[in-house]
Formats: C-alpha cells, structure tokens, sequence
C-alpha cells in the first residue's frame, strides 16, 4: 500500500509498537489516531489521554511532568492488567479517584472515566506524541505535563487536551499527506455513483479514465484504493445513516459501533502478516529463491484480491510491473526499453505464464511443506497411519532431490525448516487459493483471449498517458 | 456526505498501510538502539547509580541515540547549554547555562576549586550532567545557599576532578537537571 504517510511516521510508530510490545489490536488503534480515522471527533483521544493524565499526576502525586513522563514512557504498563496491578489499590486525591474498572476524574457534572485496557491504550499514545519526531517536541509537551502536573484537574485537563489536538493536527500536516489519497477516493465515490458493489472491469475503468489526469496513477495503487474501499463500505453505510437527520433516534450508539467497525478496519488490514511472513523467511536454506518470495509479494500484496478477484489479481502483476517500468525509466531518464517500446506492453507477463508460475510456486510451497513435516515428525513415532508414514518417508527422500542451497546440511536444514514452519503454511494456503481463483477465472474466460484484451486496453491508456514522453 | 466519506476512506487507508509499515521486526533494531523507556531512565538516573552499560555505549558509538539522549535531557533540564556557547579558544573560567551563571574559582592553597552556579527564577537543580565528546560525567548539587550552589571539586573524587576540567572546554555541553 502507498501514500498517506511519509517514513518517519512509520519509525515513529514502529518505536512505540516494539518498545511496549504492543498486540496487533492497540498498534492499529494506535496508527488510527494518529491518522485521525476515529469519529465522530478524531480529537477525542487526545482528550482522553489529557484527563488520563491530569488522573494519573493526581493518583500518584507527580511532582512535574518528568514523573509523568516516566509513567508515559514505562513498558511496565504497556498492557491493562499492568496497569491495574500498579493502580487500583491507589487512594483518592483531589478530583481523581479509582474504581473497580479504571480511573476517573470530577469533570463538572459528567465527570470522565476510562477503563484499564483504556488507560494502557492511552499511555502507548503520550508515549508517541512525547516521543514523535525522534523526540524533536519532547520539550515542549513535558513543559505542558509541567503544567498539569501542579494543577491535575478537568480544568488543566482541558487545556492540555486541545494542546495535543494542536500537536497532533501539525504532525499530520507534516508526515500524513492524506489529501491526494482522500481526491481520490472521492473520484472512487463519484466514479460508483452511489454503488457499493464493484467488479474487476470497475477498477480498470476507474484507472482508465485516472490515467489521463496528471498524476497517472499505478494500476496497483488504485487497486489499492479499491482494496480499502471495499473493506470500508459497509462502514460508509453508517456515515450515511449519521448524514440523515431523521434517524439520529435510529442511531443509537452508532458511535461504538463505528468505532468498533475502524478498529475492526485496521487490526484486520491482512497483507501485513504475508508481506511479514515473506520478508521473516529465515536466511538458511534456500526453501525460496529471491525471485520466487519476489513473486509471491508481487501476487499476494492485494490481499484478499488474489482469492476474490484474481482478475484483478492478474493485471496488477502483468501490466503493474509495466507501469513501474514506465514510471522508473521516467524517473531515471533513460535506461532499458525506450518509451514507446514499453508502452506498447511487448514484456508483460502472459496470463497463461503467470497461473503457470503460481501452479509452480503452489506445488513448490507443498512441496517444502511436506519436507517441513517430515523434518519434524520422527519417521519412527508411534502411532502413524501407514500412509502418512510413507508420506513423510517419501517426503525425506525427496530432500536429496532439491537441488538448492542448505539442502545437503541435515542440521541446517531442519533449524531453516522449524523457523520457517508457520510462514510457510499460511504462504501455501495463500498460493494454493490464488491458484484456485485464477483456475476459477479460466474456466469462465481463457486466459489468452483475457490477457490479448486487456493488453489492448493497457497499451493504448499508456500510449495515451505518455504519448509526450514516447515522442520525446 | 462524499467529502466525509472520502475523508474517512484516507485516513482509514493511511491507517492500514501505517499497521503494514510498522510491523514489529522481531527486535532486530531493538537489538541495536535502546528504547525510549532505557534512554530515558538513564536521563533521569541518580549519580552515581549503576548504569546499563549498553545504553552507555549506544549513546557513544550512535549519533542519532545521542541525539535522542540530548533531547531527554534538555526536556527536563531547568537549563542547558547543549552545544560551545563560547567561541573562545582554550579554557573558560565561566559560561552561562540558560538563565544560571557557572563560574570555576581556581583552587588555593588550603581549598579545592570550588563551582558557583547562581541566578534561575525556577527551581533550584538537583544534578549537573556535562557531555564532552564520548565522555559524560553526572554529579549531584546540593541545594542552594543564599541564591547560589556551591560545589567543592575535592581532588579526591575523580568525577568532581573531570567535571571542573570538562567544564573548562567551551565545546562541554551543559545540563542543569
């Protein structure tokens, strides 16, 4: 996925993730707040942790804002019931008390509470905005703990509250480029007319008609797009029903269950453990080649695209990695094919060459996969069906017929093997599906007569979109 | 109502590439550049404490570690100099650190050389922590007498000995704690 945030928000957050150890849950809550997709007010987090904090310097009796800063930045409380165990037992001070389920702090009439898992969550975030930029605001938002440090209240709370919003609002404008990404799925939204439904054509045609603009958009990019969008559509069914005055009574507790909906958005964005999985394949043996895990990045990354539309699947591939060409060769100016040759789509790879990769990449994946059993159930235990035992004896012996790196080192290999267990299962389950979709496809439409169209349709939006360069 | 929605879609996109992008690495960076939690635990230790030795040494041999550990300090320093404030060749018998004035009184016959740290409206520091080049020394104030800190540089503490000679080179970086 591209766009929407430059490198240092990414090390920025990464920081934070791993040094409290953060589940896949709270980095995603998280990496929400910090691009704001939290509704209704993408402020009510940092106004959140403003009273977390008056609560805490309240609870704990912080002299200034280094004792907070210590309580922000301890991994001892990275998780609730860390938090509970320190704080539950703490007595009332001021206008802040504990209960049975969290802190609390007076506020007027209402008064504000979180829960434990609340408070841990909101700690992970004052540990990002003290520690963002590689630390270059650290001063300046431990003065405004300073501050609320000698006066803990709702009062104190508030003000420190719309500081952060300040902060946090002038670090997206520094490292979230967001506008180009929100043009364009507001072009996605004109584009559907109101549908939320969508088929592989819809996404070539979107691009189509993108690439004549004047950022000419990667094919892969507006997949992307359409990726999100499509996990996020029935969210925009909520947003529509809060557009519409006359069911504010329907939507009664609408803001939990769009809130649980965005969690549920980002925890679940998938390719992230596969792109993980690829890149934590251990360095022993050469289980797959630098082009193979290269391919398998390539197919997986539109992730669930290659199980559901393998359509889409193909073409980002095929014709995605001419139009990188396209945009590097620009990039460099010069180098490789010329212009107009590449546009023409004379290298893209052939449907037919592609499903024949993944079908070869699939049985390579089972093939390790039985090795990897055979490496670590003993062919001597007990209690094997007879054919399993002959499965993985089969499987031993096929060890002597790779013909790749680390093969031929039995203790290396079974180390390479046991480290690679996991990843390697679900890399298969995810090739094997991608195989099965494109076979799907195939039986509905060749492959060759959809790869000629397509090359058509590509070659000419490209011949369109860079005649000035090819001409050059 | 598209415009919302299209607001939400960019942030919600951003928010899932971000997820991808900073995915836990298994610690290998980990490994290499101690975390916010070690920094600043080291930033706030007491003179004199056991220090973690690693942190010690990732401050020395990494810039962008040192740069972090710099910035820990001057957020809860009352005043710092963090880099020469004086131009000037050789050493320096006095400097000013923020809002404080630090003066070295060379030794007598009878007396060490004796620190004078006075002036500052806010509270009165507690430690004094002077950075030249990959050495650091970190030595606790007592508090103040009639507006001003006076420390005994007695030969025989070694870390007192270095602070008054630190000090003298103008390139010392300063941290009132």
């Amino acid at each position: 996925m591209t766009g929407g945030y430059d490198e240092r928000c990414a090390a920025d957050l990464a920081n934070v993730g791993e040094g409290r150890d953060l589940s896949r849950e709270d980095r995603a809550w998280l990496a929400r707040v910090v691009t704001g997709a939290v509704r209704p007010n993408r402020d009510k987090p940092l106004w959140d942790l403003a009273h977390a904090l008056a609560a805490l310097a309240a609870l704990t009796g912080a002299r200034d804002g280094r004792d907070l800063v210590t309580l922000a930045l301890d991994p001892g409380l990275a998780r609730a019931d860390q938090v509970e165990t320190r704080l539950a037992g703490a007595q009332a001070r001021g206008t802040a008390a504990v209960d049975g389920r969290g802190p609390t702090l007076r506020d007027g009439a209402e008064g504000w509470r979180t829960t434990w898992a609340g408070l841990a969550r909101l700690l992970a975030l004052a540990e990002f905005v003290l520690t963002a930029e590689d630390l270059a605001q650290f001063a300046a938002v431990t003065g405004w703990l300073d501050e609320l440090a000698a006066a803990p209240d709702a009062e104190g709370a508030a003000q420190l509250g719309r500081r952060l919003a300040r902060h946090l609002a002038a670090y997206r404008t520094a490292h979230l480029p967001l506008a180009p990404l929100e043009r364009r799925f507001r072009a996605i939204l004109g584009f559907l007319d109101g549908r939320r439904a969508f088929t592989d054509d819809d996404i070539l045609d979107f691009w189509r008609a993108a690439m004549s603009g004047d950022d000419r958009p990667g094919f892969r990019t507006v997949a992307e797009h359409f990726v999100t969008f499509e996990a996020a559509s029935s969210l925009l069914g909520g947003l529509e029903g809060l557009a519409a005055p006359a069911s504010l009574d329907a939507a009664e507790g609408w803001e939990e269950r769009l809130d649980a909906s965005l969690a549920d958005l980002a925890a679940a964005e998938p390719s992230e453990t596969l792109a993980v999985l690829l890149a934590e394949l251990p360095e022993g043996p050469k289980i797959l080649t630098g082009a193979e895990r290269d391919d398998l990045a390539d197919l997986l990354r539109l992730e669930p695209f290659h199980r559901t539309r393998p359509l889409t699947t193909l073409r980002a591939t095929s014709f995605g990695r001419v139009q990188s060409g396209l945009a590097n060769r620009l990039r460099r100016g010069g180098g490789g094919a010329g212009i107009a040759e590449r546009v023409a789509c004379a290298e893209a790879e052939p449907y037919g060459a592609l499903a024949e990769r993944v079908a070869a990449l699939s049985a390579h994946l089972d093939r390790m996969l039985r090795i990897a059993a055979a490496l670590r159930v003993p062919a001597d235990a007990e209690d094997l069906a007879p054919e399993v035992r002959s499965t993985l004896a089969a499987a031993l012996a096929d060890i002597r017929r790779v013909r790749r790196a680390g093969f031929d080192d039995p203790d290396r290999l079974a180390a390479g093997f046991a480290a690679a267990d996991a990843a390697l299962l679900r890399l298969a389950e995810e090739a094997g599906r991608l195989a099965r979709a494109i076979a799907g496809l195939a039986r509905q439409r060749p492959l060759d007569s959809a790869f000629a169209a397509d090359r058509d349709v590509f070659a000419r939006t490209f011949a369109d979109a860079y005649a000035a360069e090819a001409t050059a | 109502m598209s415009d919302e929605a299209a607001r939400l879609l960019a942030e919600i996109h951003a928010a899932r590439a971000l997820v991808r992008a900073s995915a836990p690495s298994h610690g290998q960076r980990a490994a290499t550049r101690p975390g916010h939690a070690a920094l600043w635990a080291h930033a706030t230790r007491e003179p004199g404490a056991p220090v973690d030795l690693a942190v010690v040494r990732a401050i020395r041999d990494d810039s962008g570690t040192a740069r972090r550990y710099r910035a820990l300090l001057a957020g809860q320093a009352v005043a710092h100099a963090p880099l020469a404030v004086a131009a000037a060749d050789g050493q320096v018998a006095s400097r000013r650190v923020g809002a404080f004035a630090l003066a070295i009184l060379a030794a007598t016959e009878d007396a060490p050389p004796l620190l004078v740290l006075t002036g500052g409206e806010a509270r009165p520091p507690r430690l004094i922590e002077a950075m030249l080049g990959d050495e650091t020394v970190r030595l606790g104030l007592p508090p103040p007498v009639d507006g001003a800190i006076l420390v005994a540089l007695d030969p025989a503490v070694p870390e007192a000995v270095r602070l008054g000679a630190m000090l003298g080179d103008p390139a010392c970086a300063v941290f009132l704690l």
